[in-house]
């Protein structure tokens, strides 16, 4: 079963699509973006120019520094009072990212979350515990809004509380689970230890995870240990949210919902366009979206495209689960961490130096990232409770910059590990 | 300023060895150590103590890579009676002036307590203190 | 502004609704739910002796507890497949209180929501930031959905992250802020700290507060230092959540959405039904809701009631802002605590007795919980680790739940003060006055 027709167009009927909807997209940003107008003017480009989806080729990248420069609305294409709902995600350095929908863009979220849906055999008749993070990310409200208008009941658990997540699993009696990879490992950990049986206690059968990187293994055991049919969703708030692409019954591989979301796989250092079936940085350009329209998006994550039919039926094309990425960009419990992030909030606080190491773990199966910070050499207090609070004042800031919660660990000056004099400023020490 | 000693405040982390390197760092380099108290909390440890040569000891502790901080202190003599030490910390507060932690060793029969108090305060204490007839510690009774 | 014409519609025209209405509230019950059926057949009431809305006041009261005994969907009156929503709060002890919509339910929700935020002069001009906590709490997406239906861009901010909020607030330009007053106040005061000029730096015109009770100085110190209208409502879950009622430009009291939740004054002691004006406790029955119809619930609020008509043109009752609780529920930064969870949570942790007191106070302008409890004779008191780790294991356990912060304060036996014997359970230094 498919959500829409668009899912399943024939190779002409969806490129026709995607031309259509490109050039006009390319009329909007130019007319209505100064950012675009003068970029697209530099390279000496016109939207009249594009005559095929190959051209696309021809318009520069849009970049995540570029919607910092442009904070917060200067990449908006339509007047504030047709926004309806903002979201922001954190961006590179202080300021965050900041993504608008209009009515229409909320229609084209749910649009593709409801394919996702449907991907999973999600009905009305389903309920649904939401353990995504409600608020100003993506993730909680993007699956909350889509289900509710398929009628899916939901309950708007968001993330923590483990315990309490579990009892109202059991007793509300949820058949549909959304949340990050390494918490559903997590609440499956807890359920065992608070003595719950798995498979009789709940009623699970499918799960939408994602916002994480995760191992084949890892997903298996997902599905194992629950019972349940594991789905995929991709999906970044810079392009829409959760609902960018999908897994299917019949494929690990994710379906890009590429009549709204038209991609790309490029080498990130060349910026070359790869052929079919190479792995590289994905590329996003909007074909729909009236709010935030984006062109040629570099998601810094790295996968493959692959337009091989699938046997589902939908003939778009299918992206490989994300391998890593172009760039330096952490994520933790679903959550982006630039270590660049980090770096500006040290330095706002006196007492330390800037010789920090980040190191990324595991607790359990959720993720713990801990900042290891060189005390200033000269120790600017002999009080205990300084140093306590020295400790408490950086991990509230990087609560506060970040939205997660950092360890942070004094150490003294000049410990850190450093390589041929240079400081390893990140210590990813958990295993794909 | 006869009564300021100089105690070196040093900031270590929980692990194991950490307190050794500090020792051994001092006891290398032919400095004692007069007096120690150690402050901990779950992440880090502060070391707080008195050497008969602080300027030295802040150098080769720098140089072993601690940081370390320069506190004033002083001391007080202290007869093994019943009350004594009652009476020390009595007439601080009887000048409502707050003790931030005290310490204290041993030295030939006699006690020696140490004291930290707020910086404004500090010369207050000693001056009430030795109103009150108890014997501040030259700080030169050290190095 | 008023968003529908039923906010005034003449009081015999009004009664007329909520006679009918009441009727079919009171035969869905009868019908559906066990619960009622049995409670009207032991009063000899049938639906049918429902003639006018007056006849209300011979149906039974529903408690809390009530809702506790029947956990988890013993009081939905519709079959789950036509839930499309589940919110839930703390409940008095071990379970939390649950309640369900279906898509009609979550019209109401939406329409009243939608006539408070009118009300407040908002349209789809205006941004709403909206700091309420999102999930299962139904604050975050009651006010969401509201300034939804009234076209506003909505921020959906969530509690928490002070400095954050106010950038966004500034940056975003934002007009209207929804959240608790005292994270109001907390925020106002955290702009002064960090250098914002509030009155250039922000563009806000209004601001719907609710959820905790709130003094008239305190809600005049919002409104003057934000420099925007104060409006205020009122809601709970158990009835719909935010929406119940809430205060037009005219005055400072609330307008009970009467339509959708008939409101009546009691005497906690006797149960005898007040007059207007006279203070008492308030008890709502929904005339509307599909999924969790309730009669005559108990909502432990003090307040009166006002029929006289508002110089805003809406014929709907006001009541006035609470005045206080006819239980010991202490309300702890828009979250509803009873004592009876906090011993509950007690009970289950190693190493400490139930000897505790629960004091509330202010640490700035937000509420602050100190919960001080006697460890046990065996307890090694010297070992530092060993008392980190029951501290910390009560603050997990009671924001696990309860969803409250709290400073725990580990005490030796027999050290916490009694009169007369008994302990003195809870100490509320925050004055509403």
């Amino acid at each position: 079963m498919t959500f829409s027709k668009n899912e399943s167009l024939c190779k002409d009927e969806l490129q026709a699509w995607q031309l259509k909807h490109l050039k006009e997209t390319l009329v909007r940003v130019y007319h209505l973006v100064p950012f675009y107008k003068k970029k697209f003017d530099e390279h000496g480009v016109l939207p009249g120019d594009i005559h095929s989806l190959k051209d696309l080729a021809k318009l520069p990248y849009t970049k995540k520094q570029d919607l910092r420069d442009n904070y917060p609305f200067g990449m908006f294409s339509v007047d504030m009072d047709q926004i309806v709902r903002i979201h922001s995600s954190s961006g590179t350095t202080g300021k965050p990212t900041v993504v608008g929908y209009t009515e229409h863009d909320m229609d084209v979220w749910a649009e593709v979350m409801g394919r996702a849906f449907t991907m999973g055999g999600v009905s009305s008749q389903d309920i649904m515990q939401n353990s995504h993070g409600y608020g100003l990310f993506t993730g909680g409200l993007g699956f909350h809004s889509a289900a509710e208008r398929m009628k899916i009941a939901v309950i708007p658990s968001s993330t923590g509380f483990t315990s309490r997540q579990l009892l109202l699993l059991k007793d509300f009696g949820a058949t549909v689970i959304t949340a990050t990879p390494s918490f559903a490992l997590h609440m499956a950990e807890v359920a065992l230890a608070e003595g719950y049986d798995i498979s009789k206690d709940f009623k699970l059968k499918v799960g939408f995870f994602g916002a994480e990187p995760t191992s084949e293994g890892l997903k298996n055991e997902i599905a194992h240990i629950w019972g349940i049919d594991y789905h995929e969703v991709y999906g970044l708030s810079e392009i829409i949210g959760p609902g960018v692409a999908c897994s299917c019954k019949h494929s690990h591989l994710l379906h890009i919902q590429e009549d709204h979301f038209y991609p790309e796989i490029i080498d990130p250092k060349s910026g070359e366009v790869l052929p079919e079936g190479q792995r590289g940085e994905l590329v996003i350009t909007t074909l729909t979206k009236q709010g935030l329209p984006i062109i040629r998006y570099r998601t810094g994550d790295i996968t493959s495209l692959t337009r091989i039919p699938c046997r589902c039926g939908r003939t778009l094309g299918r992206i490989e689960s994300i391998v890593g990425r172009s760039d330096d960009m952490l994520l933790i419990n679903g959550v982006n961490v630039f270590p660049s992030q980090i770096e500006h909030v040290l330095s706002k606080q006196e007492g330390i130096t800037l010789n920090y190491q980040i190191i990324a773990d595991k607790k359990g199966y959720m993720d713990k990232l801990e900042v290891d910070v060189e005390l200033d050499e000269h120790l600017i207090s002999d009080d205990v409770s300084f140093l306590g609070n020295l400790k408490k004042s950086l991990e509230h800031a990087l609560l506060n910059n970040l939205y997660i919660n950092v360890e942070v660990k004094l150490v003294a000056p000049k410990s850190l590990q450093r390589s041929e004099g240079k400081a390893i400023r990140v210590l990813d020490k958990r295993t794909k | 300023m006869k009564y300021n000693i100089k105690q070196l405040s040093v900031f270590l982390e929980n692990k194991a060895g950490e307190l050794s390197d500090f020792t051994h760092a001092l006891s290398t380099n032919g400095i004692s150590i007069k007096s120690i108290l150690l402050a901990d909390s779950t992440d880090f440890g502060l070391v707080r103590t008195i050497v008969d040569n602080p300027e030295k000891a802040k150098a080769v502790l720098e140089e072993a890579g601690f940081s370390v901080r320069f506190t004033d202190v002083f001391g007080v003599k202290i007869e093994d009676i019943v009350g004594s030490f009652d009476k020390v910390v009595g007439t601080l507060a009887r000048h409502k002036i707050n003790i931030l932690y005290t310490y204290s060793f041993y030295e030939s029969n006699t006690g020696i307590f140490i004291f930290s108090v707020e910086k404004e305060r500090f010369n207050e204490a000693i001056t009430a203190l030795q109103n009150n007839g108890i014997e501040i510690l030259l700080a030169k009774h050290f190095y | 502004m008023i968003w529908s014409k039923e906010e005034t519609l003449p009081r015999h025209e009004l009664a007329k609704i909520q006679t009918q209405r009441l009727q079919e509230s009171v035969a869905r019950v009868y019908a559906n739910v066990p619960f009622y059926h049995n409670k009207f057949k032991e009063l000899g009431i049938e639906p049918k002796d429902i003639t006018s809305i007056d006849d209300i006041a011979k149906l039974p009261f529903t408690k809390k507890q009530d809702l506790r005994d029947n956990y988890p969907f013993g009081l939905f009156a519709v079959k789950k497949d036509a839930i499309v929503r589940i919110h839930s709060s703390s409940g008095t002890t071990g379970k939390p209180t649950v309640v369900g919509y279906t898509k009609s339910d979550l019209d109401v929700w939406n329409e009243v929501m939608a006539r408070v935020f009118t009300m407040a002069g908002v349209t789809s001009e205006d941004t709403s930031h909206n700091a309420y906590g999102y999930g299962l709490f139904t604050g975050g997406l009651g006010l969401h959905y509201g300034a939804e239906t009234v076209g506003a861009t909505v921020v959906p901010s969530s509690g928490g992250f002070t400095s954050r909020q106010l950038m966004l607030m500034k940056d975003f330009e934002a007009t209207v802020l929804t959240s608790t007053p005292s994270f109001a106040l907390h925020m106002a005061e955290t702009a002064i700290a960090e250098g914002y000029d509030i009155q250039k730096d922000f563009k806000l015109k209004c601001g719907i507060f609710g959820a905790e009770p709130t003094s008239l100085g305190l809600k005049e110190e919002v409104a003057r230092v934000w420099g925007i209208n104060y409006c205020e409502i009122y809601g709970l879950s158990e009835i719909i959540g935010p929406g119940v009622s809430s205060s037009c430009f005219e005055s400072k009291d609330l307008h009970v959405f009467e339509d959708h939740f008939y409101p009546e004054i009691i005497d906690p002691k006797t149960l005898e039904v007040l007059p207007f004006g006279e203070k008492g406790e308030l008890v709502i029955t929904s005339l509307t809701k599909q999924a969790f119809p309730i009669i005559r619930y108990r909502t432990g609020d003090i307040t009166t009631l006002d029929r006289t008509p508002c110089r805003c043109g809406r014929t709907h009752v006001r009541m006035k802002s609470v005045m206080g609780r006819v239980d010991d529920m202490l309300i702890v930064n828009g979250v509803n605590v009873f004592p009876s969870q906090v011993e509950h949570v007690l009970s289950n942790i190693q190493g400490i007795t139930l000897n505790y007191q629960i004091v509330a106070d202010k640490k700035g302008y937000l509420d602050k919980l100190e919960i001080m409890v006697e460890v046990t004779e065996d307890m090694p008191l010297d070992s530092i680790g060993a008392l980190e780790k029951i501290k910390k294991t009560i603050q997990h356990e009671l924001l696990n739940n309860l969803y409250i912060n709290a400073d725990i304060k580990l005490v030796e036996p027999r050290t916490i003060e009694r009169s007369v014997g008994k302990a003195v359970r809870v100490i509320d230094k925050r004055s509403l006055s």
